[in-house]
């Protein structure tokens, strides 16, 4: 009203501008579901058949190989690596257990349900040989430089100074007053997972039985749950760009196997069981023998139990004990650099740095 | 070949690098800057009616960038729209994030159109040259009458009064993405979210004293006191209360007998003695409070335009280096083993300085487009006493250069 009142050029009226505005975006948003109808029919599709079957997902992978982003590393086409379906676990979930995101309250009293799978590590039988890490490695396929399970050896205690004592140093004599440990580490599977409860996407979840899975295609890769888990127990797969962890080898249990670390281990320090039931190697072991968690107070509920495990290994281990094995320190520390110059591994994402 | 924050070397790793430095601190210039456009909106001070606009326009473009730090720094980012699609809401912080981030979007577009309303249907009734975006940015308004101006102003309290909500939301959801994260010593604590409001507060400010002296500057007009000093005086405020803030943390975190063992063990270790504490006491405290503290308590440096320039940037160097002490230095205490992690930052490729830079640039564009679409210039638009100006072609009352 106001151009037209003034008799400058006669612009198009509210009428018609609202109706161009409306016209250009509805054009915008049909090219834009054009564009991406392919994608959108794919994703439903998806969603109908995520995890219905072994099939599904394997097309799933074939179709959309979403792991590979712009990050995708040069993957090694004789390694098998070109073909995620070879070699990327698959969730089947034959007994179609729920999963659930937050609320844990809800899996409680465990025995309404039909299992509770839990591991117990008597530490009294490890004796440190990392058969387990291997196993794992081999049977789920993880990366150099990742690990899912792995066996701190750590030191407790001090060296108190002794006159007579066997270590000779600038500072005097002494002798060792320490234990040694072997302490093996893996996901917790918590009862109450904080890692499961930050997740953005849901990607992450709680199975009924107790496992905490991840359904890789989702994993939008934030790092919430690395950062989120007390145990470290989660990481990048530098692989597949996606959060990854220990999952008690759900595509053995499904089948009714146990897990690749409990039937490798030697000592039988690993043992893996359901806590429904009363007669189960695990439940009598939790019923016979004071157990321990991993910081407990953190409150996360863990379910794999310790048995033997020293009050100084239970909680942050930054003064309470030493790390003797260094392959469980982080060798990306400073102390690490002091040590042995700039040593890093090579991987398959990030190259060479010095010496591997 | 990717290299730093992806090198899997051992088992502890720090996941998130520079990106999410950047994201807490975009997101803090957001807030602060639209709480700047507030001061005019909401709390009715006449001097920064004139500031008003561009913070607006400073506050979109950083809002619209801010995601593109998380996104960058996720490894499957274009799974993104399963945060849409299935968001774990309300449970997970970032997913909760997202709803904030879309709501602030919203309003912040409102603000937009109200903010510019009366102005461009002015020039769309008065044959300026770009008539046609100026009907189009106004919607088909053409209502210059005073009742609807005075209609805007109050549709512009209450946008704006939400909007403050919504900052305080928007970066407090971010304080307690850290501050819920129990794992990391240094983050669980429940002071996060509103350290982060303060600093947003004091960077925000600081933000748009050098956006405002930069731009008058720019078109050669004169700088004007009460608008430049005034925020220096918000800046000051905000300073002493992030001062407070910190010592309150500093109390609560860094005293192995007020808190708990792995706490003051990280702060004594990453923050005091350790690999940040040049970052912590340097730049975060030293640089980023004291300096502007000292420069304001000396009258000569603070009634110079080269004392407010040192506070102002000096206070934008204290907020980042506070988003390093708090993203980096607690993701370099480790959790399970005893070592310090070394952070690897890299120059360039993915979660590096390069991609930092490239977020900057994109807020730089956006606000360059943002800038040249609204009539934001305050000599064209107000006249001296803050009346809406009503000279034809923009020219300006004090008849300077226009650009």
């Amino acid at each position: 009203m106001g151009a037209t009142q003034n008799g400058t050029s006669p612009v198009f009226g509210r009428r018609t501008a609202v109706q161009k505005l409306g016209g250009i975006s509805l054009g915008a948003a049909l090219l834009l579901l054009a564009a991406r109808g392919k994608r959108v029919y794919a994703v439903a599709a998806t969603v109908r058949h995520q995890w219905s079957g072994e099939k599904a997902q394997r097309d799933y992978y074939r179709t959309k190989p979403r792991w590979a982003s712009w990050m995708v590393p040069q993957l090694n086409v004789r390694d098998g690596w070109s073909e995620p379906t070879a070699w990327m676990a698959t969730i089947e979930n034959l007994h179609r257990l729920p999963y659930i995101h937050d609320n844990f309250n809800r899996l409680l009293p465990v025995t309404k349900l039909a299992h509770h799978w839990v591991m117990v590590i008597d530490l009294r039988k490890c004796i440190g040989c990392q058969a387990c890490v291997v196993a794992c490695k081999s049977e789920n396929n993880v990366p150099v430089g990742v690990y899912r399970t792995w066996v701190q050896v750590v030191e407790t205690g001090a060296m108190v100074p002794d006159p007579a004592g066997s270590v000779v140093t600038d500072q005097g004599r002494f002798e060792p007053n320490v234990k040694r440990f072997s302490l093996p580490r893996l996901c917790n599977h918590c009862d109450s997972p904080p890692c499961v409860e930050v997740c953005p996407v849901k990607a992450t979840f709680k199975r009924e039985d107790g496992l905490v899975l991840i359904d890789y295609p989702k994993c939008l890769g934030c790092g919430y749950c690395i950062n989120a888990c007390p145990y470290d127990a989660r990481f990048f797969n530098p692989i597949q760009q996606t959060a990854d962890k220990c999952t008690f080898c759900v595509q053995r249990l499904d089948r009714g196997l146990l897990p690749a670390c409990v039937t490798s281990c030697v000592g039988r320090a690993r043992i893996f069981g359901d806590l429904n039931d009363p007669h189960s190697a695990v439940a009598q072991l939790i019923a016979q023998y004071p157990t321990a968690h991993l910081k407990s107070t953190m409150g996360t509920k863990p379910q794999v139990y310790y048995i033997g495990l020293d009050g100084a290994l239970s909680e942050d281990g930054a003064d309470t004990f030493n790390t003797i094995y260094p392959y469980a320190v982080g060798t990306n520390t400073e102390e690490y650099d002091d040590l042995t110059g700039k040593v890093l591994l090579e991987t398959p994402s990030g190259g060479e740095r010095g010496t591997p | 070949m990717p290299e730093g924050s992806l090198i899997h070397s051992g088992l502890e790793n720090v996941y998130w690098g520079l990106m999410i430095v950047t994201y807490p601190y975009i997101s803090g210039l957001v807030a602060g800057s639209f709480v700047v456009s507030s001061l005019s909106h909401v709390f009715h001070q006449k001097i920064f009616d004139k500031l008003a606009p561009l913070a607006v326009l400073v506050s979109f473009a950083l809002l619209l960038a801010a995601p593109l730090t998380v996104l960058g720094d996720a490894r499957q980012p274009t799974n993104f729209w399963e945060l849409l699609s299935r968001g774990h809401w309300p449970y997970s912080p970032i997913a909760f994030f997202i709803l904030i981030w879309m709501g602030y979007i919203v309003l912040m577009l409102f603000e937009l159109y109200f903010a510019f309303r009366a102005e461009n249907a002015r020039r769309a009734a008065a044959g300026d040259p770009r008539q046609r975006l100026h009907h189009i940015l106004a919607l088909g308004s053409r209502d210059t009458s005073e009742a609807a101006a005075a209609r805007d102003k109050r549709i512009l309290l209450i946008l704006s009064s939400l909007g403050i909500l919504m900052a305080f939301l928007f970066h407090g959801y971010i304080g307690f993405i850290f501050g819920s994260t129990k794992a990391r010593p240094l983050w669980a604590t429940p002071l996060m979210p509103v350290m982060f409001i303060v600093s947003a507060m004091v960077s925000g400010i600081a933000l748009m004293w050098v956006v405002y002296v930069l731009t008058m500057r720019y078109y050669g007009r004169p700088v004007e006191r009460p608008i430049a000093d005034g925020l220096l005086r918000y800046l000051i405020l905000f300073v002493l209360l992030d001062l407070y803030m910190d010592a309150v943390d500093f109390l609560t975190s860094a005293i192995p007998a007020y808190t708990q063992g792995p706490t003051a063990q990280g702060f004594q270790r990453i923050l005091l003695h350790g690999p940040d504490a040049g970052v912590y006491l340097g730049l975060q405290i030293g640089v980023g409070l004291f300096v502007p503290l000292v420069v304001w308590v000396i009258p000569r440096l603070r009634q110079s335009w080269i004392g407010g320039a040192v506070m102002s940037v000096a206070v934008l160097i204290g907020v980042f280096a506070m988003r390093w002490d708090v993203v980096i230095a607690g993701q370099v205490q480790s959790k399970i083993s005893q070592n310090i992690l070394v952070a690897h930052i890299p120059w360039f490729g993915f979660d590096s300085v390069q991609t930092v830079m490239g977020v900057f640039g994109v807020a730089w564009v956006v606000f360059l487009v943002l800038a040249w679409l609204f009539p934001w210039k305050p000599w064209e638009t107000l006249t001296e006493d803050g009346s809406p100006e009503r000279t034809q072609q923009g020219l300006s009352p004090q008849g300077g250069e226009s650009a």
